[in-house]
């Protein structure tokens, strides 16, 4: 008795404050098809979208969205649907599905949320297309207009056919021609409307019209005693070429117009239940390790009637010869197929001549990102000629300097503008200091250098790892450099990486303004090249020396930036990138800026070129350009462009 | 005075177990997890989540009377070390049970050294199965517990018919995309529209990957890409993929490695609605995990997250300790028989129940990413059982494991023989 009692007050508690309308019959067909509604399944759900559709309710496109949206929730108890917008993760509130009002706020835990996979939400955006195509707002159509694309429909054509002269937004309107146009291709009545709408796409690159036209080219292999004409035949077949003799003679065998061949595993199994004694039909089973013999075998055994008997090959060769074979198009009459056809004909050399320039657009962008990671040690190492194995910890150091920038500053603009030049001197102060700890005690031994540099490259890490965790950071590039230039659907190129591509190029000004215009550059090129002369002229070379380490790890801090935004942001990024800046660096020549510049663009030209040869693995085409580098350097040692005279041996 | 402290703490441990039980030291758990190198990014949040959970089980009384002790070795990320660590964890510290590994190449370099020596590991990283050694048990998924669901999910739910897999380069996304291949062909999915690729470790360039994914759809498949892209690589990848505005309805992104500690270095925005499959989920709603995320908080920071290797070694542990205590001692081949059959409620709401072939039946479930980094639970299967060795590849559909029954790992019905103990292969 009390526990009915407390069974009752628990669900007078639950009940919302505000009656819910169960009649409404909106409520009424939800509950009818309640638990495809509850568990959909894209493969069972389109009968029940389609009866909300049909039955002409005015909420349903409402609950279509909500219910998209996933703001549809089922009471666990009594089944009943309501709208609910999450308040917390506790509680919601919730609504009638019939006119939307409001019901209180409740405990979402006796409420269960319907989450519609993505494609269950794809048929849903298709059947609202009908309603979306005449909302008022541009957006709304547009959302249509994707779904459509998504997913197309035969409906969908007469629909976009009522629409599209009434469309008065010139963008919006620009598509549903584009769309209706390939739904006809796809659905059209007549094959001369199908024809036409092909004939529109001559040459159109986008990956929506191969789509479209790609799947009427489907063929089928079929044969007849005499040689087909008409329309309907895409080629003749010649057998040994265009079809094996095996799947000719296995079309001719499906049909029952051949005797079944007996497979070699057959023979086999044969041959081997009649050893006798060690012979088979009076052959030693020693000689049958060939085919041929073993096929004389299985004769001498048909001939003595044991086994069933076979097909020879002359026999095969002479049924093979009584047919043609040849290809029908099967997924269109032959009219739309060969207009299909002749479209993607034109188009293909257009997609050819794109994909290798937006190959050439990767290779591009990879040099620049090579060249800026490089440019740094190309000081260091190309002009003071220091091996400096903790140049990656510097391009790190500058990432991370973004990320901490990003921390303080939440607008993404500002902060990559503060960041750059913070990081310059993060890493320029980096740089100074290693050359007045480490680095200045070891010039002109080379080993030990190497050594040092390479313990303290350790450290920066673990002392990254230790502030900054071991999980990857975000550094988020401006919204502005967000998503990608398209020229057509092959071509583009991602924003950020255009970014980098100019930052390489101010660098590269920057670097030859600094070295050819300002007293710092005269004085390092008189220091590197001689400097006991330099001395006496009143340069100071400790001096020097040292700014020049320290502009050099200040170039690395700011690549560190670029790199963060398209990359990411751990402690081990700056080792990504060490052995390919020294073979940047050492490829180009060591000392030349120029070849610096050369050096990046083959490494970058190289990796795209042998990754375009071999595209399933990534791996295999960095282990080739290794392979090639070292065998480039066996050439020509001393890299692209060779200093010569005294500078070289400085 | 040393020894008169030592002799009142003997006391206080015999007054704290119960009569019967004698506590002369502590029971020692091992942890295995890199704290340096590449796989520390992962690997540390293990070693935290084991610390806390032998915490957790001595304010509870510890185990058989005794308080447990982790004992925390580095291996560095450094595959042979591990087979070191392991070593010494086994002689030197004797412990009782190790804890550890996340890679499948670290887990093959210690299985020699726990089977020599007949030490127990528990390894909570989804993997890609052909393995099941005596003394390993397999916490996290096996290809059946995560990849074929999700390429089931795939063909029926997206409708996808054609599919890229990209992977690192190594043995894990290498079997299981050998498996995926073998699986999409047995459905029907010819060979030139399974599109595979790999890249090595931290790959950071996906320009022409992603391009050339976006061009597989131009013959009018739906496209899709099973992703085994292991560690920071990932980054750069959905990076790329916001980049080409490839959306999530238009080519799906499902990944085996990606949980809510790898989205937390990304800014989420743009891959909202992609895909990944686990065993488990921060947004599974259930009271044993909401309890779950807040000890973890109010331990470790109110911003981090859980994830699915985590939940593996919630359960592994919790199992360990009630075959022990089932057993009434540590000792290994004691604890491995009352393994089998042990039940205990995961952390999605259902129950974990440990095989004889030393995986566990869990469910399988895939989110959405969303805006806040965590995922949206779309689909939620009845327990799996876990299967060492696949049915999709002929040479080892013939094979079962069974340690209870048949006390063999690598078990042929055809011939009804077993092919070997040990886990050499």
């Amino acid at each position: 008795m009390i526990r009915v009692f407390a069974v009752l007050i628990g669900i007078l508690l639950a009940l919302p404050s505000v009656a819910q309308d169960e009649k409404a019959p909106i409520q009424q067909l939800m509950q009818a098809h309640g638990d495809s509604l509850a568990k959909p399944s894209r493969k069972t759900i389109q009968p029940t979208i389609d009866a909300l559709v049909e039955s002409g309710l005015s909420e349903v496109q409402t609950v279509l969205e909500k219910w998209q949206n996933k703001e549809v929730w089922r009471n666990k108890e009594t089944g009943l649907f309501v709208f609910a917008e999450e308040i917390d993760r506790k509680t919601i509130r919730i609504f009638d599905v019939a006119d939307g009002s409001d019901l209180g706020t409740v405990d979402d835990k006796s409420f269960r949320q319907l989450k519609p996979n993505s494609g269950v939400r794809g048929l849903i955006a298709a059947a609202l297309v009908k309603f979306q195509l005449l909302d008022p707002e541009v957006g709304a159509r547009q959302t249509a207009l994707d779904a459509i694309a998504r997913d197309p429909k035969q409906t969908h054509l007469a629909a976009l056919r009522d629409v599209k002269e009434g469309e008065t937004d010139a963008n919006v309107k620009a598509r549903m021609t584009r769309l209706e146009r390939l739904l006809t291709i796809e659905f059209g009545d007549s094959d001369e409307e199908r024809i036409a709408a092909i004939e529109h796409f001559q040459g159109d690159l986008g990956v929506d019209v191969r789509a479209a036209l790609n799947p009427l080219l489907r063929v089928n292999r079929s044969f007849a005693d005499t040689p087909p004409d008409g329309e309907g035949v895409v080629r003749l077949l010649t057998v040994g070429e265009d079809i094996s003799r095996q799947e000719a003679y296995a079309l001719l065998v499906q049909d029952g117009l051949a005797p079944a061949l007996i497979s070699s595993e057959a023979r086999r199994e044969t041959l081997v239940a009649n050893i006798d004694d060690g012979m088979v039909a009076g052959i030693p089973v020693s000689s049958l390790g060939t085919d041929a013999a073993r096929a004389s075998a299985y004769d001498a055994l048909v001939a003595s009637g044991i086994a069933e008997e076979t097909v020879s090959a002359a026999q095969q060769q002479a049924i093979l010869d009584s047919y043609t074979f040849y290809e029908t198009y099967t997924a269109a009459p032959p009219p739309v197929a060969l207009a299909a056809a002749a479209a993607l004909s034109s188009i293909e050399n257009k997609v050819a001549i794109s994909q290798a320039a937006d190959l050439g657009l990767d290779a591009v962008s990879l040099a620049s990102i090579y060249f800026l990671a490089a440019i740094g040690l190309a000081i260091t190492f190309g002009v003071m000629g220091v091996i400096n194995m903790a140049h990656g910890e510097f391009i790190m150091m500058g990432a991370y300097t973004g990320y901490v920038v990003q921390l303080f500053v939440p607008d993404h603009t500002l902060s990559i503008i503060l960041a750059i030049p913070l990081a310059f001197m993060v890493t320029f102060s980096a740089g100074v200091a290693m050359e007045r700890l480490v680095v200045r005690w070891l010039y002109h031994r080379p080993l030990e250098t190497l050594l040092a540099t390479f313990g303290v490259s350790i450290a920066l890490q673990q002392i990254a790892k230790n502030i900054f965790g071991t999980q990857a950071r975000p550094l988020t590039a401006p919204g502005w450099l967000d998503g990608s230039w398209v020229i057509n659907d092959v071509i583009s190129i991602s924003y950020i990486r255009i970014a980098i591509f100019v930052l390489a190029i101010l660098f590269l000004a920057l670097f030859l303004f600094v070295m050819n215009r300002t007293r710092l550059g005269l004085e390092v090129r008189a220091v590197t090249q001689n400097p006991r002369m330099a001395a006496s002229m009143g340069i100071n070379p400790d001096k020097i020396n040292m700014l020049t380490f320290g502009f050099g790890s200040g170039i690395a801090g700011i690549a560190g930036v670029a790199i963060g935004l398209y990359a990411k942001v751990t402690s081990e990024m700056g080792a990504d990138y060490i052995v390919q800046s020294f073979m940047t660096v050492v490829v180009g020549g060591v000392g030349s800026i120029w070849g610096t510049l050369l050096g990046a663009s083959m490494v970058g030209t190289l990796q795209k070129g042998i990754e375009w040869l071999n595209p399933s693995n990534t791996l295999a085409a960095q282990t080739y350009m290794i392979l090639f580098i070292i065998l480039f350097i066996q050439f020509r040692p001393r890299g692209i462009i060779a200093l010569k005279g005294r500078a070289a041996e400085a | 005075m040393s020894k008169k402290l030592l002799s009142s703490a003997a006391a206080i441990c015999f007054a704290g177990a119960l009569p019967a039980m004698a506590c002369d030291a502590p029971i020692k758990v091992g942890v295995l997890h890199s704290l340096s190198g590449t796989m520390a990014i992962s690997e540390t949040t293990l070693k935290d989540t084991m610390e806390m959970l032998v915490e957790q089980q001595n304010e509870n009384g510890g185990v058989l009377g005794c308080q447990l002790e982790a004992v925390v070795v580095d291996p560095a990320s450094d595959w042979p070390l591990f087979a070191e660590k392991a070593r010494e964890l086994l002689t030197v510290h004797e412990v009782d049970v190790i804890f550890g590994n996340w890679t499948s190449v670290s887990r093959k370099s210690v299985l020699p050294v726990i089977e020599e020596l007949n030490g127990l590991l528990f390894y909570p990283v989804q993997y890609e199965g052909e393995e099941s050694s005596k003394n390993v048990f397999y916490t996290g998924a096996a290809p059946n517990q995560q990849a074929i669901p999700a390429t089931d999910y795939f063909l029926e739910e997206l409708g996808v018919e054609k599919f890229a897999l990209l992977g690192t380069d190594y043995v894990y996304p290498r079997t299981t995309n050998n498996i995926l291949e073998s699986y999409l062909q047995d459905k029907g999915i010819a060979e030139e529209d399974i599109f595979v690729n790999y890249t090595p470790f931290g790959h950071s360039d996906w320009s022409k990957i992603v391009a050339d994914v976006v061009a597989l759809g131009a013959d009018g498949k739906k496209v899709g890409v099973i992703s085994t892209i292991n560690g920071d690589a990932n980054v750069g990848f959905y990076k790329e993929l916001a980049a080409a505005g490839v959306s999530a309805d238009d080519i799906p992104v499902v990944a085996f490695s990606v949980g809510e500690e790898e989205l937390a270095g990304l800014d989420t925005t743009n891959l909202v609605g992609h895909l990944a499959a686990w065993n488990y989920f921060q947004s599974a709603e259930s009271d044993a995990n909401e309890g779950w995320v807040e000890a973890w908080k109010a331990r470790m920071g109110e911003e981090r997250v859980t994830n699915d290797p985590m939940e593996a070694h919630y359960i592994g542990f919790n199992m360990w300790v009630n075959a022990a205590t089932e057993a009434g001692t540590t000792d290994v081949d004691a604890v491995r028989t009352a393994m089998y059959g042990q039940e205990f409620p995961n952390l999605t709401g259902g129950t974990a129940v440990m095989l004889p072939n030393h995986h566990l039946a869990k469910p399988v479930l895939i989110g959405e990413i969303q805006e806040d980094g965590q995922f949206d639970i779309i689909s939620q299967t009845a327990e799996v059982p876990g299967d060492a060795w696949t049915d999709f590849l002929p040479e080892s559909a013939v094979l079962v494991s069974d340690w209870k029954e048949l006390g063999c790992g690598m078990f042929n019905t055809e011939t009804e023989t077993c092919v070997q103990i040990k886990s050499n292969y």
